[in-house]
C-alpha cells in the first residue's frame, strides 16, 4: 500500500470542502497532480497545496493507496466522500460529511467527526475514535434512504439523528446518543453501548432492524411495547463479529445477557425492535 | 492379491464409492446435550437410501470457541442424489428435528467458495413463522454479506441461516473388518470408527458408523432389491460355493463412508484400515465392489493406506 501525507497548514474559520481527499480521486496521478487537485474554501478554488503539505507516493489503484491527513482538520469538510475503496487516516479531529456516501475501504478518524459523517454511506467501514456530529450516516434532507451499507464504529457519543432513514448496515456507538436515534429507520443495526438518548426509533418502521441498547435508555417512545425478555441467540452472532472483527471488546460482556424486547413505532404500523440489555 | 499392514492381510482391492451431493450444517445449542440432540435426531434413519430419504450422519463436535455463537456445535452432513433430492430431507429434518429441539440454531457449514450450489434452507423453513420470522443480515458493504431467519417459537426463537452450501461428493466409501472373532472384529470397527471421526468432511452413516449385514444388490426374491451379503456371512460360509470368509475369519463388519470429496474418503479409510489393523484378532481387511461397472469412484484400499 502506497502512502501519501497531506499535513494541513492550519485550521481556518471558513471551511475547506475537500472530497478530493479520497483513494478514489488520488490513484493514477502524479505527486503535482495531487497537490494542483481544487478544494474550495467558499466561493474561492484554491488548491489541495494551498491548505495541505503533500508529500509521500501515489498508488495506481484506490485499494493501494493509504492517505493519511497528519493533524487535526475539522475545517475540513467532505473528506473521503463517495471513496471506494483504500484507507483514509486522519490523525485528529474531521470536518463534516466526512465519509459521507462512501461505498468501500476503511476511513479511521482519531479524533472527532463533525455533523453529517458516514451519511447515505454504501459500503466500507468508517470509524470515529472520538464524538461523532449529529446526523451520523443520515439520510440527506429530502432523501429517503439513509445509510444502506456498511459499517461505522464510533468510539465515543453521537450527536441527534444518528442512523436516520437507515435501511441497510450497522453503526456501533460505544459512547451515549443524542435523541432521534434510528428515527425512521427501516432496517439495518444500530447498538449502543451508552445510555440512549430520548425518542430513540421514532417513526422507525422495522423491516428486520433493530436498536440494540446495551447501557439502558434514557425515555422509550410510548409507542413501542413490550414483548418479552430472552436471550437471542442472533445477538451472540452481532456480538462476537463486533468483538472479533472491529475490536470492539466490550461486546462480549453481553453475551449471555437477558434482553427486553419491545416493537414499534406503533405510530407508523412499525415492527422495528429496541432490545434493551437487563442492568 | 493381498498385502500386510501390521500383520493383517489386506487385499489389493477397491470400494466403489458412488456420485451424490452432500452437504453439511453447523448445528449449536445452549450446551452439549441438546446440540447432540438435535443432530442426533436429524440424522437418524439416514444409513442408506436403499430405504430411506436421505444418507446421513454427525461428522464432528464443534467446540463453543470455533462454533458460529459460541455455543457448543455439532456439525452433521447429509447426502442425496442431486441438490434438489436433498433439499427435501434436509429441509423436512430441520423442520421436524431441530425447528423443534430446544434452544437451537443452524448455520451453513460449507462456505460458497467450497459448494457447486447453494441450497435454501432458512428461506423456505422461515414461513412457519407464519408472518413474524424476521430477516437478519450481516455484513453488508463491508464484510462477508450473511442471511439470517429469526423465527418466533415457544421458547425463544429459532435462528437458522438462509442458504447452505452443497456440492458434488462421494458416497459408498467402504471397507470390511474381518476378524477371528466378534469381539476382536466389533473393537476394531470401534477403533476405526475413532480414526475416522478425526477427519473432516466424513461421515459413517450407518448406526455407530457399522453396517453387520453389509448388502448386495438383489436377492433371490423377484421383490426384493437388496439383501444381506451372503458371500461375507460367516455362519454360512460352507453353504455357499462363492463364500468369500477367509479361513479363520468368523464375524465381519462393515464400515461405511461418505465424504465431500474421493481425498478425503481416501483419507479416512486409511485411517480406518490403519486403526482397525492395530487390534488383536483381526485377520483380513477388504471392500465391496461391483467390478467397477456400477460406482463413479474406485478408492483402492493399497492408495488409502500409502501403498501397503
Amino acid at each position: 500500500m502506497k502512502r501519501l501525507t497531506l499535513v494541513p497548514k492550519e485550521v481556518t474559520q471558513i471551511p475547506v470542502e475537500a472530497e478530493v481527499i479520497s483513494p478514489k480521486t488520488v490513484a493514477g496521478m502524479s505527486l503535482e497532480e495531487v497537490q494542483r487537485l481544487n478544494v474550495y474554501q467558499g466561493k474561492v478554488r484554491l488548491t489541495l497545496a494551498d491548505h495541505f503539505d503533500v508529500s509521500g507516493e501515489v498508488a495506481e489503484t484506490p485499494a493501494e493507496q493509504m492517505i493519511v491527513v497528519d493533524g487535526d482538520a475539522p475545517h475540513v469538510k467532505c473528506m473521503g466522500a463517495a471513496m471506494d475503496a483504500g484507507t483514509l487516516v486522519v490523525k485528529g479531529d474531521a470536518g463534516m460529511h466526512t465519509g459521507s456516501q462512501m461505498a468501500g475501504g476503511t476511513l479511521t478518524v482519531e479524533g472527532g467527526a463533525a455533523n453529517w459523517a458516514g451519511a447515505e454511506m454504501k459500503g466500507g467501514v468508517l470509524r470515529i475514535e472520538g464524538d461523532a456530529g449529529h446526523l451520523l450516516g443520515a439520510a440527506y434532507r429530502g432523501s429517503s434512504e439513509g445509510m444502506t451499507g456498511g459499517c461505522i464504529v464510533v468510539g465515543g457519543g453521537v450527536g441527534s439523528e444518528a442512523a436516520s432513514f437507515m435501511r441497510r448496515g450497522i453503526i456501533v456507538v460505544k459512547g451515549d446518543t443524542a435523541p432521534f436515534t434510528g428515527v425512521h429507520m427501516n432496517g439495518g443495526e444500530i447498538l449502543v453501548f451508552g445510555r440512549a438518548g430520548r425518542r430513540l426509533g421514532a417513526q422507525a418502521k422495522g423491516n428486520g432492524g433493530f436498536m440494540a441498547c446495551f447501557g439502558g435508555v434514557e425515555e422509550l417512545l410510548p409507542t413501542y411495547i413490550y414483548d418479552t425478555t430472552f436471550r437471542p441467540t442472533f445477538m451472540r452472532l452481532y456480538l462476537r463479529q463486533l468483538a472479533e472483527t472491529l475490536n470492539v471488546g466490550e461486546a462480549l460482556r453481553y453475551l449471555d445477557k437477558p434482553l427486553r424486547r419491545y416493537r414499534g413505532d406503533l405510530a407508523v404500523g412499525g415492527n422495528a425492535e429496541i432490545l434493551i440489555a437487563e442492568p | 492379491m493381498s498385502f500386510k499392514l501390521n500383520g493383517v492381510e489386506i487385499e489389493d482391492t477397491f470400494a466403489e464409492g458412488f456420485g451424490m451431493w452432500g452437504t453439511r450444517l453447523i448445528i449449536t445449542a445452549a450446551n452439549r446435550k441438546w446440540a447432540d440432540t438435535a443432530a442426533t435426531e436429524m440424522t437418524g434413519f439416514a444409513t442408506s437410501v436403499i430405504a430411506c430419504d436421505c444418507e446421513a450422519g454427525v461428522e464432528s463436535q464443534i467446540p463453543p470457541e470455533e462454533s458460529p455463537d459460541g455455543r457448543p456445535g455439532t456439525a452433521i452432513m447429509v447426502f442425496g442424489f442431486s441438490a434438489k433430492r436433498l433439499a427435501t430431507p434436509l429441509l423436512n429434518r430441520l423442520g421436524q428435528c431441530v425447528l423443534t429441539c430446544p434452544t437451537t440454531a443452524v448455520y451453513n457449514g460449507l462456505p460458497a467458495e467450497m459448494a457447486d450450489e447453494m441450497i435454501d434452507v432458512g428461506k423456505s423453513v422461515r414461513f412457519f413463522g407464519d408472518g413474524y420470522q424476521v430477516k437478519m443480515r450481516m455484513g453488508d458493504g463491508w464484510e462477508e454479506r450473511q442471511r439470517f431467519w429469526r423465527i418466533p417459537v415457544m421458547e425463544g426463537e429459532f435462528l437458522v441461516e438462509e442458504k447452505v452450501g452443497a456440492k458434488k461428493a462421494v458416497a459408498g466409501g467402504n471397507f470390511l473388518v474381518m476378524g477371528e472373532t466378534e469381539a476382536a472384529t466389533l473393537e476394531a470397527s470401534e477403533r476405526a470408527i475413532e480414526a475416522i471421526q478425526k477427519v473432516p468432511y466424513v461421515i459413517t452413516p450407518f448406526p455407530g458408523g457399522l453396517c453387520r449385514s453389509g448388502s448386495k444388490v438383489g436377492s433371490t426374491y423377484a421383490f426384493l432389491r437388496a439383501s444381506t451379503n451372503t458371500p461375507f456371512c460367516p455362519a454360512i460360509k460352507h453353504s455357499l460355493k462363492d463364500s468369500q470368509v477367509p479361513k479363520g475369519v468368523n464375524s465381519v463388519l462393515e464400515v461405511v463412508l461418505n465424504g465431500l470429496d474421493e481425498a478425503s474418503v481416501r483419507k479416512a479409510m486409511g485411517a480406518g484400515i490403519e486403526a482397525a489393523t492395530k487390534v488383536e484378532g483381526v485377520k483380513w481387511i477388504t471392500a465391496v465392489n461391483f467390478g467397477g461397472k456400477l460406482g463413479k469412484y474406485q478408492i483402492h484400499l493399497k492408495d488409502c493406506v500409502g501403498g501397503g
